[in-house]
């Protein structure tokens, strides 16, 4: 066989003449394909799942007869407004195509549900995101609002705390307020007792009783008797964070590409830009 | 071919999307999600939230969606539409997002729509153009979208049930799955919801609706537009029976800004002005159980007009009770009684009388009604009522809010309020709204107080040792029911914490409704408990002396060690009558504290006119505990 026959070009070309064949001997350039309507039975589904989602009900026959023949007048004025070009210069149609080819580009990360791989991933390259805060076991006594204690009195009791002179559950106030928290993280601690004093107990020695710590209530003595420090996060604890992140971020990213790959193939040209 | 490939590619593509709760587990993650045996922890959220998809948000120029709201609302930093940088001080725990159903998504598609689309159409075009034009046009807009909404001469294009619901049905969806994915049991709570949202002649008659459900259920049904039955929410409740019944999911929905009804909010006739029967009563109490009572637009607690006697009853009532939502009709004296919670309660107590059930039986709580996707409601964080006045807009306060024909209201009308908070069993779909539903919730103004309130016939005065566990043990709690009590008079247990950072607390209160022997309703507000208690009484007339006010109104500050941290106490009615029926519920103040446009006057040196309220006292109303007389 000549090789030019192994030529892609030539196959095409040979299969455009046949086309261009068939037209020539039938006497018109009407493709029988553009002229074929057919309703098959997802096309019916789909309208009866519309109908019922409308009314709560099931269409009757009749119903579901004119919804087919508005089917078919549409698609019939749709193909022909397309030979006549009318949706080329229309802005309505373009918008709608730029939507259309814009969620194409987005579907797939969209669609795709991200497998633990990618998620540790993404989680490795924005650390400091998804960090799980310290947590802390600690005692702590109330001393009531601002004042209610003095400097000295304050001295004598933090003395008497740690020698085991009093008992923590003897001086503390009456509060709602958990007198021991375990396993308390940094937001859980804020929630209770305010921000400035979840922050205020990094700087804290532990193992003994130390203070006033203030909060929104007052002032307090703390014993911490276990501090975990803060960490990177697993998985597992912020997944659904990590999930919906992943995906704003795949979406977004998937967009640009998108559109620098088709971009690239463009020469764009505006009037008064270098 | 290529064409073919792509119609194909789209169609899977769409497929893919709309079936993706197949198989899903529709909480979310499937983690081990655990409800404890009572309700431990109060859970914070906001049920009546704006994004860009509501009418009027997006004609005010909301930019910010579903998914920005729901960053902002589980504590994460958004750049609001204005530009400012929105951060909450703390997260919230859930969120109700609340997009008008009238009209959903339509001035976004205005003005997105290509104009040669609208050229037919002169009215949309005008819209359109002046959506496009300029944040003056867009106000225009949206004040003409809600005259025309009261007065009903709206486009038949934004009415159409029909083309509203192609329009919606799409936004809906992609609305579902937005929600179900930022739903995470155990640390927050996305809901699905909406506004229904009528005002014949100008008198709102709002709801806010919510599911217990994800996506796969409610995607089910379409927001229920007001449009079709002029509002009447007979035919709301009705929608929502239908979809229990086809989907065997939960909705309930949440009067709210019945201070701007006329009236007609708790009217003692049906919306088409037929008497009120057992029926209603009984139909209206199973969906609408909870009233959001404090937000933005005012507070409808209570009008010094109906209680004279309460001199904290007009908090956040200024500006608000001299004309309707459009202020297209004047409010008369005669109308308050029908647009303030506390005298519903009161009217629902006349009726359990005359008709044998109580179509106002609900609990209270606040929310903010916010249009800018931010779910703000402190006053040193105010992002304002809509993205015309956020943040960063310096005379705000002093600006007119002459929407439609709001005569007479400026922006420091606007209350930085409220919050909801639910006593759970978990931060979860299904344990927050079944708080809900049994009115284990209650209203703040923005603090985030924790306030306890049980009522029973057991409880003695050590109680308050362990109040809680003799609370649930012995009694009921806030939004339960009594009855029995061999003729003794009800005792309660009461307790409520300062927000550690908000203020102190000035007093606890208890408000009592009942029906007199001559079938009228009667109230009364009682003190019982309140900081300073050594220098502060009970005078001759009634009132206990006011806590001073430490407010400093150059600085924005007040004395941190003013008022209470923490009110408990044990209260026993002492005025009861047995064969009285009556409700008590809980009101608690904080100190005097400086009011957003403060703030805002420091921040920005602007000069706010004299009548401009600067010192309020922030406060709390729990749901009701009702008194049944044995039959």
């Amino acid at each position: 066989m000549p090789k030019i026959l192994k030529e892609p070009l030539i196959h095409f070309l040979g299969g455009a003449l046949l086309v261009f064949g068939f037209f020539w001997a039938t006497g018109t350039n009407r493709d029988p394909a553009d002229y074929t309507i057919s309703v098959d039975q997802s096309n019916i589904d789909r309208l009866r799942a519309g109908w019922i989602q409308n009314f709560r009900r099931p269409p009757t026959q009749q119903e579901l007869d004119a919804l087919i023949d508005q089917e078919i007048t549409e698609e019939i004025y749709y193909r022909e407004a397309l030979r006549l070009g009318l949706d080329r210069n229309d802005a309505v149609i373009r918008r709608r195509m730029f939507t259309k080819m814009r969620f194409l580009n987005n579907q797939d990360a969209a669609a795709n549900e991200p497998t633990d791989a990618e998620l540790q991933q993404w989680m490795d390259q924005n650390q400091g995101k998804y960090s799980l805060s310290a947590s802390y076991d600690l005692e702590q006594v109330y001393l009531g609002q601002g004042g209610a204690a003095s400097e000295t009195e304050i001295v004598k009791l933090l003395q008497d705390l740690n020698s085991g002179a009093v008992e923590a559950s003897d001086i503390s106030k009456p509060i709602s307020l958990p007198k021991n928290l375990i396993g308390a993280d940094t937001a859980n601690i804020a929630r209770q007792f305010g921000e400035q004093f979840s922050i205020d107990l990094d700087q804290l020695e532990t193992g003994q009783w130390v203070g006033p710590v203030s909060s929104g209530f007052g002032q307090h003595l703390i014993k911490i008797t276990s501090k975990t420090p803060g960490k990177p996060a697993a998985l597992d604890d912020v997944r659904q964070a990590v999930t919906n992140d992943w995906r704003a971020a795949q979406t977004a990213q998937q967009e640009e590409t998108a559109l620098e790959q088709y971009r690239s193939q463009y020469d764009v040209r505006v009037a008064g830009r270098e | 071919m290529r064409k073919a490939l792509l119609i194909a590619a789209c169609s899977a593509a769409l497929a893919i999307s709309g079936c993706k709760y197949v198989g899903d587990d529709p909480n979310g993650s499937g983690s081990s999600l655990e409800n404890t045996e009572f309700p431990e922890q109060v859970f914070w959220g906001d049920t009546h939230l704006h994004t860009d998809n509501s009418v009027d948000a997006f004609g005010f120029g909301n930019r910010l969606n579903a998914e920005q709201a729901l960053r902002f609302a589980r504590g994460e930093e958004v750049t609001a539409t204005k530009g400012a940088k929105a951060k909450l001080s703390r997260p919230l725990d859930f969120l109700v997002i609340a997009d008008h159903s009238d009209a959903m998504g339509a001035t976004k598609a205005i003005k997105d729509a290509p104009r040669i689309a609208l050229l037919g159409n002169e009215f949309l075009l005008r819209w359109h153009d002046m959506l496009n034009e300029s944040d003056e046009g867009a106000l225009q807009v949206t004040a003409e979208l809600i005259d025309g909404a009261a007065k009903g001469t709206l486009p038949e294009e934004l009415t159409d049930p029909a083309d509203q619901a192609e329009r919606t049905k799409d936004l809906w969806e992609a609305h579902g799955e937005t929600v179900d994915e930022y739903n995470d049991p155990g640390k927050f709570t996305a809901f699905m919801g909406y506004e229904f949202t009528p005002m014949p002649g100008g008198d709102n008659l709002h709801r806010v609706v919510m599911f217990r459900d994800g996506a796969e259920k409610t995607t089910q049904v379409l927001p229920y537009s007001s449009q079709g039955f002029a509002g009447n929410p007979e035919k709301l409740w009705e929608h929502m029976a239908a979809y229990e019944k086809d989907t065997g999911g939960q909705m309930l929905a949440m009067p709210h800004n019945s201070n701007v009804s006329n009236g007609r909010m708790f009217e003692m006739q049906k919306y088409d002005g037929s008497p009120i029967d057992k029926a209603y009563a009984e139909t209206r109490a199973k969906y609408e159980p909870v009233v959001e009572v404090t937000q933005i637009k005012g507070d409808s607690e209570a009008h010094p007009f109906l209680s004279p006697n309460d001199e904290f009853a007009g908090f956040g009532d200024a500006g608000w009770d001299h004309c309707n939502l459009s202020c297209t009709g004047d409010t008369k004296p005669e109308d308050y009684a029908g647009s303030y919670a506390r005298e519903a309660l009161k009217r629902g107590l006349e009726l359990m009388q005359t008709v044998g059930a109580n179509p106002f039986k609900f609990g209270m709580i606040g929310s903010t009604d916010s249009h800018t996707s931010l779910a703000t409601a402190d006053e040193d964080n105010f992002f304002g009522k809509h993205s015309q006045n956020e943040l960063n807009r310096e005379d705000r306060a002093m600006q007119p809010q002459n929407l439609g024909t709001r005569e007479g209201r400026f922006g420091w009308h606007y209350l930085s309020s409220g919050y909801a908070a639910a006593w759970a069993t978990s931060n979860s779909r299904e344990a927050i709204f079944d708080a809900f539903q049994r009115r284990e919730v209650y209203a703040t103004t923005g603090p985030r107080m924790t306030v306890r309130f049980f009522g029973g016939f057991e409880f003695a005065e050590g109680d308050t040792a362990d109040l809680v566990k003799a609370g649930y043990a012995k009694g009921v709690p806030m939004g339960g029911d009594l009855s029995g009590g061999n003729g003794e008079a009800p005792k309660f247990l009461i307790s409520a914490m300062m927000d550690p950072e908000s203020a102190g607390l000035d007093r606890v209160q208890v408000v009592k409704g009942w029906v007199d022997a001559s079938g009228k309703s009667q109230e009364k507000v009682y003190n019982v408990s309140w900081s300073n208690a050594d220098d502060r009484n009970i005078g001759a007339d009634g009132k206990l002396t006011p806590v001073p006010n430490t407010v400093d109104l150059a600085k924005g500050t007040w004395d941190k060690d003013s008022g209470a941290p923490e009110l408990v106490t044990f209260w026993q009615d002492p005025e009861f009558d047995a064969a009285q029926h009556a409700f008590y519920y809980v009101r608690v103040l904080e100190i005097p504290t400086p009011t957003w446009p403060v703030y805002d006057a420091i921040k920005f040196g602007i000069t706010l006119a004299d009548d401009v309220i600067r010192i309020q006292q922030e406060r709390a109303y729990s749901s009701p505990i009702w008194y049944t007389p044995k039959a």
